[in-house]
């Protein structure tokens, strides 16, 4: 790997490749992918104070009015108004057209040239070799016509390529600029600066050297770069990138902010609790500009087929004008030949998949969905299967108290009790058990000599009495009498799936909690609009059988596989890739980041692990379950794009070059043609922009109590008939 | 004859430039070292890239108006003389879409004004104005090339024109008329420009636009009327074709 394959093109964001061109704009450093580019970013950016971006402008100026009047005057000669005794007035304009011209040749050709002479040095033809090469011949001819006082001069021909490929360069930058408008903010981040209030004086720093603690001043409309809590100021806030949800947060003082969200309407005092550079939002930056400079796989083929077909080219060219110079006046063969050179440069070709691309990653960066390589886009669009992983995927990942059982005493005394008891346990059941009082109202009674016993409860000392909370195991081994009743019920709550706790205190067994890991009220319509689209949809879960098919059921998923050991999912994913080629794994990507990293795809919902450690290819914001299917809609429609561009620029190169071949095509028509190509594609790829947004029921609702709506209500839901059967 | 009648119009209607290549013709001011001598060759320099672009939209106009009447070679006999029906077609369409740029000059039409300035004006001037500042000679002959690019009803009506004369040279010559007749006020602008009274601006727009009304209204009347067409068509002596 050379310096230049990991230099995004400052203007259009795109890898620069190997054409890169370097310049220094407004004092920064900056790489571009193409003259066009260049020209496009001096334009927009440069100051009007700098002399290059003006310089450019003056030489494209220059160029086409040296041009233009190349034309005109050419015209008369072609409209025949130099006949009868102006005749001799012919060579006279001949010269003209030369002097014109030789100005133009050098001001417009020179990037090309300068271009094909860097690769040429590095032993590379490129496609503007093929320019070069036409347009030189095309002059070089002309001019010998001239001293040789032929009836005939190509001026023209050569300068209105020229032209032509200038401003279909500029054109197509102009088209990529709008692409990456979408990843500008994303890229932008490691630059950004922040004011950092120290000792009451505001000073300018950049954002890699905020540390934690820092007071950071954020002004309406600015982007918050760093992660902390609000300590003067109200505003709201819009954390599209980072959850998924564009919609406003009210921000006042004591609330958290994520790096990544833009301030909308107050100015807001933040200090700092993170380094500038650990944020998720820098991680995600990071992460989207390693993806950009990676080629996706139908890339990698455009890019060798344009190695190939530039030699290919230069030969066919060579042997048109051979071929048609034994019917035809050298001259005309000639000009064959430059048309095929012109219309065979396969800049469209190259440019089909990484523009398409870079728009489908920015468009899904923008709702928090990250893409760390562009391959898995592709991947996923041809995907059949997707496989789920249940905890934390469909479910929420956290156990809740669904039912009580008791017997001879209230529900609410079970659950005051256990809770006394959970208080000094870690266990996710405990935390279950504490939130299902504190949502009843219920005051935990206070236990002492509290002993947690492994792999089978915990238990304690309330009042003067031993009390247990734990499995059926523990009571056994206690030896607590337990009611038939209970013993039945909590039997068959088992047999169900669900966890079960059993209470006892006095010697006897009080009361049976059943616990479950409840689904995402999302869950469903996701499964739903997955299965919509064609996919196959399976359940890989190492959770007892019973429950899965209990989630799978609720889910609406007819395909389970439970209790799988991480070794069993990924034989499980072998067996259905031989079925369905491609197969996507959705996880959280903490407990199943192995099996993320075997799929083709690997999709982490809400990661909580570190990006940077991130095995999962695909990464959904916390709660973007729901974005799933618009992920899956957005990598097709790329995906299509894809290869509409290429077949649009293969299918259109090829017609082309069979009618320059015959001679069908002038020159300049060719060279339209050509620049027209590739603002096509880029035309062509600017339809992703126009890709409806998720919708709104797809969007995750995570308000600020987002938590609590998913596990308090839900218990509380849940609670009410069970109690009231208690 | 027409050419007359659209160098008159060039030459009104380029008092309504003012307001905007006129504006940019004033920016080009003096040149900071030299003296008149070197002030001058700015503004030649400008107008010439102008009258380039110019005389380049009129051939492009000319060869699609003739493309368009060639390739839907049908022909009509009328009155004894053999007329196009595209031609036709062509004259109507060019007639009304200029009887409608003169109505915007009269202050109708203006959601048309709109559509007609607003179409990308904004970004391409922006970029332009770094051209100003530039020292180099050359800079201001590049402006003038941009510039005859610019979005302007005028130029949008003389194209038009230039495409209903249905061949390359006529829509050349037209669009040579339209734009040797901006060059005075526009060669004058340097200091003219400022001592100008809005009102005399409003009447020059007026006169552009009844020049550009009676153009527009000829042309129309070329493919509509048989007879008009068949004067047009005793007038080709004016046409060096």
């Amino acid at each position: 790997m050379t310096a230049s394959d990991n230099m995004i093109c400052s203007h259009c964001l795109l890898p620069v490749g190997l054409r890169a061109m370097r310049r220094a704009v407004n004092g920064e450093d900056c790489a571009f992918c193409c003259y066009g580019c260049c020209i496009a970013f001096q334009v927009k950016r440069g100051k009007s104070e700098e002399w290059e971006a003006a310089w450019l402008l003056v030489r494209l100026g220059v160029g086409g009015f040296l041009s233009m009047n190349i034309m005109l005057f050419s015209f008369l000669l072609y409209s025949d108004a130099f006949t009868g005794a102006d005749a001799r007035l012919v060579p006279w304009v001949h010269i003209l057209l030369w002097i014109f011209a030789t100005p133009t040749v050098i001001i417009l050709g020179g990037p090309f040239l300068h271009e094909t002479w860097v690769n040429g040095l590095q032993a590379r033809l490129t496609s503007s070799a093929l320019i070069v090469i036409g347009v030189g011949a095309a002059y070089l001819y002309s001019a010998f016509a001239v001293i040789e006082r032929g009836h005939q001069v190509y001026f023209d021909t050569a300068t209105m390529v020229l032209m032509l490929f200038t401003l279909g360069r500029l054109l197509e930058a102009a088209g990529r600029a709008r692409a990456a408008r979408d990843l500008e903010p994303l890229l932008a981040a490691e630059r950004e600066s922040v004011v950092v209030v120290q000792d009451g004086t505001e000073i300018r720093r950049p954002v890699r050297e905020v540390e934690a603690g820092m007071l950071v001043r954020v002004r309406p409309g600015e982007r918050i770069a760093i992660d902390g809590v609000v300590v003067e100021g109200e505003s709201h806030a819009d954390e599209a990138v980072i959850t998924g949800e564009s919609r406003l947060v009210t921000k006042a003082v004591g609330s958290p902010v994520v790096a990544g969200s833009i301030n909308l309407d107050g100015p807001l005092l933040i200090q700092s609790s993170d380094a500038g550079t650990a944020t998720r939002w820098a991680q995600i930056c990071r992460s989207v500009r390693e993806a950009l400079i990676r080629r996706s796989p139908s890339q990698r083929v455009a890019d060798r087929v344009v190695g190939v077909s530039v030699p290919l080219v230069l030969a066919l060219g060579g042997l048109t004008v051979l071929y048609w110079a034994q019917w035809l006046a050298f001259d005309r063969s000639l000009l064959i030949g430059l048309s095929v050179l012109v219309v065979a440069c396969p800049c469209a070709v190259g440019l089909a998949a990484p523009l398409a691309v870079s728009l489908g990653v920015g468009r899904l960066a923008r709702r928090g969905c990250l893409v760390r390589d562009p391959a898995a886009l592709e991947i996923l669009a041809r995907t059949r299967l997707l496989a789920f992983d249940k905890t934390g995927t469909l479910t929420a990942g956290k156990a809740h108290v669904v039912d009580i059982e008791s017997d001879g005493v209230g529900a609410d005394e079970v659950l005051a009790r256990a809770a006394g008891l959970e208080r000094h346990s870690e266990h996710g059941f405990a935390h279950a058990i504490i939130a299902a009082a504190a949502t009843r109202g219920i005051e935990p009674v206070i236990a002492r000599d509290v002993r947690i016993v492994p792999g089978r409860g915990i238990q304690g000392v309330v009042e003067g009495q031993a009390i247990a909370a734990g499995n059926g195991a523990m009571m056994g081994d206690l030896g607590w009498s337990l009611a038939p009743l209970l013993s039945n019920r909590g039997r068959s709550l088992e047999e169900a799936g669900y966890s079960v706790i059993y209470v006892g205190w006095d010697e006897r067994v009080r009361g049976v909690l059943s616990l479950e890991d409840a689904l995402l009220p999302e869950a469903c319509s996701t499964i739903n609009a997955l299965r919509s689209r064609g996919l196959h949809i399976t359940l890989l879960t190492g959770d007892l059988e019973v429950a899965a098919k209990r989630v799978a059921a609720a889910a609406g998923i007819d395909d389970v596989k439970a209790a799988l050991s991480p070794e069993a999912k990924r034989a499980a994913l072998k067996r259905h890739r031989t079925e369905h080629d491609a197969v996507a794994m959705v996880g959280d990507g903490l407990n199943d980041g192995p099996v993320l990293a075997d799929a083709d795809v690997g999709i982490a919902v809400g990661s909580a692990t570190d990006l940077a450690r991130e095995t999962a290819t695909v990464v959904l914001p916390p709660g973007g379950l729901s974005l799933l299917p618009w992920v899956i809609d957005v990598a097709r429609a790329v995906r299509a794009n894809i290869l509409t561009n290429l077949m649009w620029a293969f299918g259109y190169n090829l017609l082309a070059l069979t009618l320059a071949a015959l001679g069908l095509l002038q020159p300049v028509l060719a060279a339209a043609v050509m620049a027209g190509s590739s603002i096509l594609v880029v035309l062509n790829s600017l339809r992703l922009e126009r890709l409806p947004d998720p919708a709104s029921w797809q969007i995750p609702e995570r308000a600020s109590g987002a938590e609590s709506a998913r596990g308090g209500v839900g218990v509380l839901v849940a609670l009410g008939p069970a109690i009231g059967r208690g | 004859m027409n050419y007359l009648l659209v160098f008159a119009a060039g030459f009104a209607g380029s008092f309504h430039c003012l307001g905007m290549c006129g504006g940019f013709a004033c920016a080009l001011g003096r040149d900071p070292r030299g003296g008149h001598g070197a002030t001058m060759l700015r503004h030649l320099l400008y107008n010439s890239g102008r009258l380039t672009s110019y005389c380049f939209l009129g051939v492009l106009a000319g060869a699609l108006g003739q493309v368009i009447c060639t390739r839907q070679g049908a022909t009509v006999n009328l009155l004894g003389g053999s007329l196009n029906a595209a031609e036709q077609m062509l004259a109507i369409v060019a007639g009304l879409l200029m009887i409608a740029m003169a109505l915007q000059f009269f202050g109708m039409l203006q959601a048309f004004h709109r559509l007609a300035i607003g179409f990308g004006s904004s970004t391409f001037a922006t970029s332009l104005r770094s051209l100003l500042t530039t020292r180099s000679r050359a800079a201001p002959l590049a402006f003038g090339v941009f510039n005859g690019f610019l979005p302007c009803p005028l130029v949008y009506a003389f194209a038009a024109e230039a495409v209903s004369t249905g061949q390359a040279l006529p829509g050349f010559l037209t669009m040579a008329s339209f734009g040797l007749g901006t060059f005075p006020a526009m060669l004058m602008m340097g200091g003219v420009g400022r001592v100008l009274a809005p009102a005399w601006r409003q009447r020059g727009v007026w006169l552009a636009g009844s020049c550009i009304l009676l153009l527009g209204i000829i042309t129309l009347g070329r493919g509509i009327l048989p007879f008009a067409a068949h004067m047009e068509h005793g007038w080709s002596g004016v046409h060096p074709v």
